[in-house]
């Protein structure tokens, strides 16, 4: 079953009279549970992309549906609520809230949610484990490492089990040993959990986790090549990745 | 609700010196503000009490006219009943039987109008502060027969007459059958009122002896009630006027005898709300300034809120709290030094007497007790809390409506 099916989509910006076109009909379905990675130049429209996805920006002409629901004619709190309820985001440069601590910056998401308190803590310490993070869970984003700051992130974005996490070259910031444990991390969570994560990258390290490979070059999809199938490919990297945490 | 309480707190102490600033000039205009209503309550119980306490009394019982037109004619015989009327009330504290008339002073060097008081003086005493306001280093003392042939008189009087204690002066008056009788007197003292225009107006002697003079006999012109307290006229006056039954008199408080007294009361009350506007101008801009600085700093930030799934009403709130925070933390520690400082001066007082003359003018004493009531307090709070809520709503709504990927991009 699809969580993202996209037909004809262009996005065109205007810039200083000249009009650019950051995707020129693109059409692509995802179902659910896949780990897909959207890689491709900078500039090729790949953050533009995920951005309509997640409801953040508008496109010019096409149709997108996310998690069954039509994007192109929802209000700006509809999209929000849409945001909050299906997806997930992590960013490249991590974005979580300074003034909060790494349980309070997780458990915001329930909280908006309208989880109860009590609840809202047993997830999000819960999930602070799941991630390596349950000594670190009273520390603000200031006194946490860049990778452990992505932990954070993505024990955000998958705290209220979204459909579908969007990550914009979530590896970027980090180096290869931390990048790496980190897509563990991601793929352990697509596996178990049956969460859809879509990322955009350039990062050849993340192309090699990802089960399905769309490329992206000046706003067109180039090519999409599927891979091994999550089961078989979380199993070979979560192996791979104790043997590199030995 | 608690969470973005928290965000709002929290957001407040990213800056540290910017949000002192703005809680100190928040806390000096809260002190600034509740030192002004102390002091001018301190100024308006001083003008009432001095009138109250030497002129006016709290109640006045007069037959009717004599308020509107201060004749001699217009006495009553002070019956048995008003005195147990009186007596009975709980809320009456002391009663002075007057007569008071117009008359002239002359002596050898000068003549003058004023308005002679006949008391009683151990029930003057009692009832009014004319006693304390005796000047016994100038060599007299305040009456002590209702029958002497005694005069008391203010110091400035009896300086623009040029006559000291024991001097002699002629007092004429013009007695119920309207003929003119002169008497000679004594000046038994002096004293001094905090109000000037009294002292310049008014003298007392005995009661008996000016119902001798005027041919009054035992009546009177008006019994001055003094009460338990001053802001219970109105109920001691309904229960006077249901007890004594009689058609012919008029009870009156002191508002209704001092309609410019309380005219003036009204008008300063006026004044602090011009006050209160300076400073809803200058806090308003200096909560609006730092908020919208904030904002304008947490700019990238509020797109992540925005892009998780804040909704816009949220972050319009978790700016409102920020607000709000900032106000209660200044208008808490405003009132915290505010009614501290009051209490201070409550006791010690503040010293006006190189603006002597103009105090005395205004009838209040060169040395004022500021005080605040309850509901100044919660004045204050209320103008602070809604300057700085309408102080925040620009800069919340801007916040509220930034748009999540415009913000995302922005570093």
């Amino acid at each position: 079953m699809a969580i993202i099916s996209i037909n004809n989509l262009v996005k065109n910006y205007d810039g200083e009279g000249l009009e650019v076109q950051a995707l020129r009909g693109v059409d692509l379905t995802v179902e659910r549970g896949e780990f897909t990675a959207i890689a491709g130049p900078s500039g090729s429209g790949k953050t533009t992309l995920l951005n309509l996805i997640g409801g953040l920006d508008q496109p010019t002409a096409g149709n997108l549906t996310v998690a069954g629901k039509e994007l192109n004619n929802m209000s700006a709190r509809e999209l929000s609520d849409m945001r909050l309820h299906n997806i997930g985001f992590i960013f490249q440069a991590y974005n979580l809230i300074p003034v909060l601590t790494a349980l309070e910056n997780v458990e915001y998401i329930l909280l908006l949610q309208g989880v109860d308190k009590a609840e809202r803590r047993r997830r999000s310490t819960e999930i602070l484990k799941e991630v390596g993070l349950a000594k670190e869970i009273n520390r603000r984003p200031k006194e946490l490492s860049g990778g452990q700051q992505q932990r954070v992130a993505v024990a955000r974005a998958i705290v209220s089990e979204p459909e579908l996490v969007l990550a914009d070259e979530p590896t970027a910031n980090l180096d290869q040993k931390t990048g790496s444990g980190l897509l563990d991390l991601m793929h352990d969570l697509n596996h178990r959990k049956n969460i859809t994560f879509l990322f955009s990258t350039h990062d050849r390290m993340v192309m090699d986790y990802a089960e399905r490979l769309i490329r992206l070059t000046d706003g067109s999809i180039i090519s999409d090549e599927r891979k091994k199938s999550s089961r078989e490919s979380g199993e070979r990297k979560k192996s791979g990745s104790r043997k590199s945490k030995k | 609700m608690k969470t973005f309480i928290l965000l709002g707190w929290r957001n407040l102490w990213r800056q540290k010196r910017r949000s002192l600033v703005v809680i100190v000039s928040i806390t000096l205009g809260v002190l600034m503000m509740l030192f002004a209503l102390g002091l001018m309550n301190g100024l308006i119980a001083q003008m009432l009490d001095n009138s109250i306490s030497t002129k006016l009394g709290h109640i006045a019982i007069h037959k009717n006219g004599y308020f509107e037109n201060m004749k001699l004619e217009t006495n009553f015989l002070p019956d048995p009943r008003i005195e147990e009327v009186l007596r009975k009330d709980k809320d009456v504290v002391a009663t002075a039987p007057r007569v008071k008339t117009f008359a002239m002073i002359r002596t050898s060097e000068a003549s003058r109008g004023v308005i002679v008081f006949g008391v009683y003086p151990e029930k003057e005493k009692k009832a009014s502060k004319i006693n304390e306001y005796t000047l016994p280093d100038e060599g007299g003392t305040f009456l002590s027969d209702p029958n002497a042939m005694e005069i008391l008189m203010s110091k400035s009087l009896a300086e623009k007459l040029d006559v000291y204690v024991g001097d002699k002066i002629v007092l004429i008056i013009q007695d119920s059958k309207n003929e003119m009788a002169g008497v000679g007197l004594t000046v038994k003292g002096f004293f001094q009122t905090p109000v000037q225009e009294y002292d310049n107006s008014v003298v007392y002697m005995g009661i008996t002896r000016l119902q001798t003079i005027t041919g009054l006999g035992d009546n009177i012109s008006e019994i001055m009630v003094i009460a338990t307290d001053k802001e219970i006229v109105d109920d001691v006056k309904t229960r006077l006027i249901k007890n004594i039954r009689n058609a012919a008199l008029e009870v009156m408080t002191w508002k209704d005898m001092a309609p410019n007294l309380v005219s003036a009361i009204g008008l300063i009350d006026k004044m602090l709300y011009v006050y209160y506007a300076i400073f809803f101008i200058t806090v308003v801009f200096s909560i609006a300034n730092t908020l919208i600085m904030s904002i304008m700093e947490r700019f990238h930030e509020i797109g992540v809120m925005k892009s998780i799934g804040t909704r816009p009403s949220q972050v319009f709130f978790i700016i409102m709290f920020e607000a709000l925070n900032l106000g209660i933390v200044g208008l808490a520690s405003g009132i915290l030094f505010g009614v501290g400082l009051i209490a201070v001066l409550s006791f010690t007082g503040i010293d006006f007497s190189i603006f002597m003359d103009a105090m005395r003018q205004w009838g209040a004493g060169s040395i004022v007790y500021p005080f605040v009531y309850a509901k100044d307090i919660l004045v204050t709070l209320l103008v602070v809390e809604c300057t700085t809520i309408i102080a925040a709503i620009y800069p919340a709504f801007k916040a509220a409506r930034i748009k999540p990927l415009e913000a995302l991009h922005y570093i």
